[in-house]
């Protein structure tokens, strides 16, 4: 390149007010190759762009440096501004001289000095950039919503209603997730299940929805726009094509294991529906406490199954699946509060976490719907404690979101289903979301104890006759600094909502990133919310951080959207940038082929060179520097473009 | 005049890019020193890249990748790992203080850490003092 | 020492007239008794050409990759060479069922240059070749000659400055001739990165920045793959000690990788291969 226009961007103040822009356009106006070099308030508005347009072609420029934002923030705009103006829009060069310079130094000698050394980085660069052609792949039209709770039915539904065909990926043997196990849902006391199973069964008829339960995805291949998916069904016993869900299997049949539905505070059969309205309405076997399996003798359900649809023998199958996009939605984890010695849980039975609770409420539950304690006691008096691994730095950093208000929604409940005092301890109430503020002050008002104090302890030691029998809670009321002991029948811990223990995993299989708290994370947590660094896995629900059922349902609604936007082309441009062979400079030692990832290069035996297959390349760049020779070519990342770019990079 | 250290960066597009760009964004203040190359991945980083880096006058060479398990090409961190420690290696047996090239997994998240490494890395450099060794002495025509 | 000549010239014969090697690499005559040359018979007739005596100091697998892949090759080794084998076949750079490998079980060759037994301080030294189809002669005993890398310890106590010194001192001699690369029978690229223009990773002609961006480059490409023949020390003409150099990192390649080079068939390229529990600190 010869003809070089460098274009530095004020963005507003964001730059200008640290980096002195006209001491470095008229440092980048002198440098070799630069042919015009011109400031602008902000590039990336419509007369900016247009400026940079009429250069290109008032000046013939055969490259193009913006010296602005990040090149994660604005090298689409840019690129298409080149392309616009008939310029290859890989012959541009963005310097990111905000995020890395304005935004980072304060002193004004500094940022300008940084903010040149950079851009005559660029200039060396672009002198030896390539135009590159753009490459196009086709899209498989299919998507893959992976998790069957909320966040995924209500994704996968969105997706089914454009005519998408879906995949619905579910590990436990239903959908419905959390959501099902809710009695009623806040602020607005809705009936969780009247309005989750329209769309449980909406999902089961729905023609373009394949739904997986018992099923696990195990491995992702390939790229945006044609994953190729492999998922494993897990065994389930029961043919699910012969069973026609008559269910007298479930009636007779003799084993007992604890009712994960029900947090296992009550009993299900060995071969069950993990709840009455579960979809599908088909039952599984569990291996686990299953008579036959255990002992070798039973075979009830066989006997009782007119379908002949009971196989012992099943075992798991695998299926690969081709997609465009993925939406993950898998939900969160609730945290165990056990090694929290300090709350009771799992030492004393009148202590509850949040998710019994819901049972408990709940008229399918194992108490009917009745708030009776393990003992068949109605409680007379009741702790919900806030906070309980969540906004504490031995535990998690973060707020969970959604405690503050269920806490409001129990304490409403028990006032309506009990007599009992139920006492609210808290740090600070967020009522953040629309109504809830309203909300919280109704419950001030059905004579709910509020006090603003973190629960130290509770213990069942007591100190006065008032306290015999009773579980104590130890708080500090900080507004009036007083420590209480609050003598109650029944504690109830808000835990924190966490990352389902194996996030790590599972973001692995997917190939996306997790943040500090294993959650899934965002590619930008403003403007890319619901997009992950693969390009093509999108994210909905919990899996991304706490969050209520309004926000998951909106975020998978989003969520859907986006996969459109990859499922709904045909084609897809990739970035051009792979890399080839230079079959002459190439000395066929091969260790191109055995470090990449995606089997891009492959070995001619006859030629004795290395050739590559562009379209499985994904440019990372990892064989161009295993290549002793240089002969692998990573365009726009070539050896001489790099190091042109560190020579101008340090020559100041 | 108090020596300022020039340091060379190289961050993986995916990770330490984007977790310098988060320390932007945020406002965390570090010294200019570091002048920042991208490259998709760290694995992109040719070990005689380094070497180069030196001679172009690099009192300090940084490399920033994403966390081991986190790269976005799956492995490409952990091929850098071995051949980044190799190289420095090389270099500290040639004489070069090793202290002047460093490796850090930086996360996208994380610009704190970013701001923090850049910071603590300056200072070192700037103890060590110009980096004469390796400094070609006239311009390698290229 | 005869013997093992003797076995030499009969085996050649043998697999020459049967075909199984179109060419047999070994020792030839050379100007004077202290200098045999590398040779390749191609003919029964060239069999009484070869010889063998504590002069053969090449590692002649560094002729291997000259051949087209497929070509029956028979090859002597001693035991480094041996390990070269294993890597170039690692590398498949030479398919094992094309070599029958003539295995020499003799250590202390002595080096023509200085007149010096080679020890484990400029090469391997095992006693025996890793690999061999047949053994010419008995195995040689085990004998504890400490660690090939004892020879560096002087290097490594050495302050940073100083080492640097010593270093550049060195490389300042360098010529680039390239004998180095000439007889390391890894250094099979054609063309070498120092030979391209497009990067011109360093100068041309010799001077300390362009040899030591070289040699320290390709200290870097034989990581993991050299087998410490130290053929590159014994071929150069200033006598830079680039055997030690090689030596060091094939250290810190085992300390770090727990991986011997050319040692075993199955083992990859250090280089082109990782462990996910590889530690970070060795990094630092």
């Amino acid at each position: 390149m010869s003809r070089i226009g460098v274009f530095v961007c004020h963005c507003g103040m964001n730059i200008a007010k640290t980096v002195r822009i006209d001491d470095v356009v008229e440092f980048a106006g002198e440098l070799p190759g630069v042919v015009v070099a011109e400031g602008y308030k902000f590039m990336c508005s419509t007369p900016g762009q247009e400026l940079i347009q009429e250069k290109i072609k008032e000046c013939n420029l055969d490259g193009v440096i913006v010296a602005a934002c990040s090149p994660l923030m604005h090298e689409k705009t840019f690129r298409k501004v080149a392309e616009g103006a008939g310029l290859n829009q890989y012959l541009l060069t963005i310097v990111n001289i905000r995020e890395q310079c304005s935004w980072v130094i304060e002193d004004e000698d500094e940022a300008t000095s940084k903010a040149k050394a950079l851009i005559n980085g660029a200039v060396y660069r672009t002198h030896l950039l390539a135009p590159l052609e753009s490459r196009f792949i086709d899209v498989n039209p299919e998507a893959m919503v992976v998790g069957g709770g909320i966040a995924g039915i209500q994704a996968a539904l969105e997706l089914a209603a454009t005519g998408k065909k879906v995949y619905l990926v579910e590990k436990s043997p239903t959908i419905g997730g959390h959501m099902a196990q809710f009695d009623k849902t806040f602020p607005t006391l809705d009936c969780s299940a009247c309005i989750l199973t329209p769309k449980m069964d909406a999902v089961l008829q729905n023609p373009n929805i394949d739904l997986m339960t018992s099923c696990e995805v195990t491995e992702v291949k390939g790229f945006v726009g044609n994953f190729d998916v492999t998922v494993k069904q897990k065994a389930r016993y029961v043919d699910h094509d012969k069973c026609n869900g008559c269910l007298s299997c479930m009636e007779k049949c003799p084993g007992r294991g604890l009712s994960e539905f029900d947090e296992g505070l009550d009993k299900r059969k060995s071969i069950y529906i993990p709840f009455p309205q579960a979809v599908p309405q088909k039952p599984v076997i569990d291996r686990e406490t299953c008579i036959y399996f255990k002992k070798g003798k039973c075979r009830v359900c066989e006997q009782v199954c007119e379908q002949d649809a009971i196989d012992f023998e099943q075992e798991d199958t695998y299926r690969d699946i081709t997609v465009g996009a993925i939406i993950a939605a898998t939900g969160y984890g609730l945290m165990d509060t056990t090694p929290l010695v300090q709350y009771g849980y799992g030492k004393y039975p009148g202590v509850y976490n949040a998710l019994e609770v819901e049972r408990l409420f709940n008229s399918t539950g194992p108490t009917e719907g009745k708030v009776v304690m393990k003992d068949g006691k109605e409680p007379e008096s009741i702790a919900i404690l806030h906070c309980i691994g969540s906004r504490d730095t031995n535990y998690h950093e973060y707020c969970s979101r959604v405690c503050c208000m269920y806490a409001l929604k129990f304490a409403h409940l028990f006032k309506e289903k009990t007599s009992a005092d139920v006492y609210q301890l808290y740090i600070d109430m967020r009522c953040f979301g629309k109504g809830y503020e309203e909300f919280y002050n109704r419950l001030l008002e059905e004579n709910v104890k509020f006090v603003r104090g973190k629960a130290a302890r509770v213990t069942d030691v007591t100190v006065s006759p008032d306290e015999e029998g009773k579980l104590i809670v130890e708080v500090e009321d900080t507004l009036s600094s007083q420590f209480m002991r609050l003598p109650v029948d029944m504690v109830v811990l808000s835990p924190a909502m966490e990352a389902q223990a194996d996030a790590g995993e599972v973001a692995r299989t997917f190939n996306i990133g997790v943040d500090k708290d294993n959650f899934f994370r965002e590619k930008h947590p403003k403007l890319d919310p619901l997009s992950t660094t693969t390009d093509g896995v999108f994210l909905a629900g919990a899996c991304q951080g706490p969050k209520d059922i309004p926000d998951t349902v909106a975020q998978a609604i989003g969520a859907a959207a986006e996969a459109l936007t990859i499922v709904g082309k045909e084609q897809l441009e990739l970035e051009a940038a792979t890399v080839y062979v230079d079959p002459y400079v190439c000395c066929g030692c091969q260790n191109c082929v055995r470090v990449c990832t995606y089997s891009a290069p492959s070995f001619d035996v006859e030629k004795n060179v290395s050739e590559i297959n562009e379209a499985l390349c994904k440019g990372c760049g990892l064989c161009a520097a295993s290549c002793p020779t240089g002969a692998i070519i990573a365009r726009h990342f070539t050896n001489d473009q790099f190091i042109g770019e560190m020579e101008g990079l340090m020559e100041f | 005049m108090e020596f300022e250290p020039k340091i060379l960066g190289i961050a993986c597009n995916w990770c330490t890019y984007t977790g310098a760009d988060l320390a932007g964004t945020t406002r965390v203040q570090y010294p200019h020193n570091v002048r920042v190359a991208r490259v998709m991945c760290s694995s992109r980083v040719n070990p005689a890249f380094i070497f180069r880096a030196f001679q172009l006058g690099s009192d300090g060479v940084l490399i920033g990748g994403c966390e081991p398990g986190d790269c976005h090409y799956s492995t490409g961190n952990y091929y850098a790992r071995r051949r980044l420690a190799i190289t420095k290696k090389i270099l500290e047996f040639a004489g070069l203080e090793p202290e002047r090239f460093r490796v850090e997994w930086i996360s996208a998240s994380d610009g704190i850490k970013f701001a923090e490494v850049v910071k603590e890395f300056t200072e070192e450099i700037r103890a060590l003092g110009p980096q004469t060794k390796f400094k070609v002495k006239k311009d390698i025509e290229t | 020492m005869k013997d093992i000549e003797n076995r030499l010239k009969q085996e050649a014969k043998r697999l020459l007239e049967s075909g199984e090697a179109e060419v047999v690499l070994a020792y030839g005559r050379g100007y004077d008794e202290k200098h045999p040359m590398p040779y390749a018979a191609k003919a029964v007739s060239d069999v009484d050409n070869i010889v063998f005596d504590e002069y053969c100091t090449f590692n002649m697998t560094r002729y291997l990759t000259e051949y087209p892949l497929g070509t029956k090759i028979a090859i002597a080794v001693k035991s480094c060479d041996s390990r070269t084998l294993i890597v170039l076949m690692q590398e498949e750079k030479v398919k094992r069922e094309d070599i029958v490998i003539l295995g020499i079980p003799y250590r202390d060759m002595i080096d023509s240059k200085t007149g010096k037994a080679i020890d484990n301080s400029t090469a391997c030294n095992l006693p025996n070749p890793v690999l061999y189809d047949i053994l010419l002669g008995d195995e040689v005993t085990e004998r504890d000659d400490g660690s090939p890398y004892d020879v560096l310890k002087e290097l490594e106590e050495m302050e940073l400055d100083v080492r640097w010194e010593f270093w550049s001192k060195e490389f300042s001699k360098c010529i680039r001739c390239y004998a180095c690369r000439k007889a390391c029978p890894m250094c099979y690229c054609d063309p070498c990165f120092i030979d391209q223009s497009q990067p011109r990773w360093a100068d041309k002609s010799p001077s300390l920045e362009s040899n030591l961006m070289f040699h320290l480059t390709r200290f870097y490409h034989l990581a993991g793959r050299c087998i410490d023949c130290g053929e590159c020390s014994r071929a150069c003409p200033v006598d830079i000690p680039l055997h030690l150099f090689h030596k060091k990192v094939s250290k810190e390649c085992e300390e770090m990788f727990d991986q011997v080079s050319g040692m075993s068939l199955d083992d990859k390229q250090v280089m082109v291969d990782f462990k996910m529990e590889d530690s970070d600190e060795i990094l630092l």
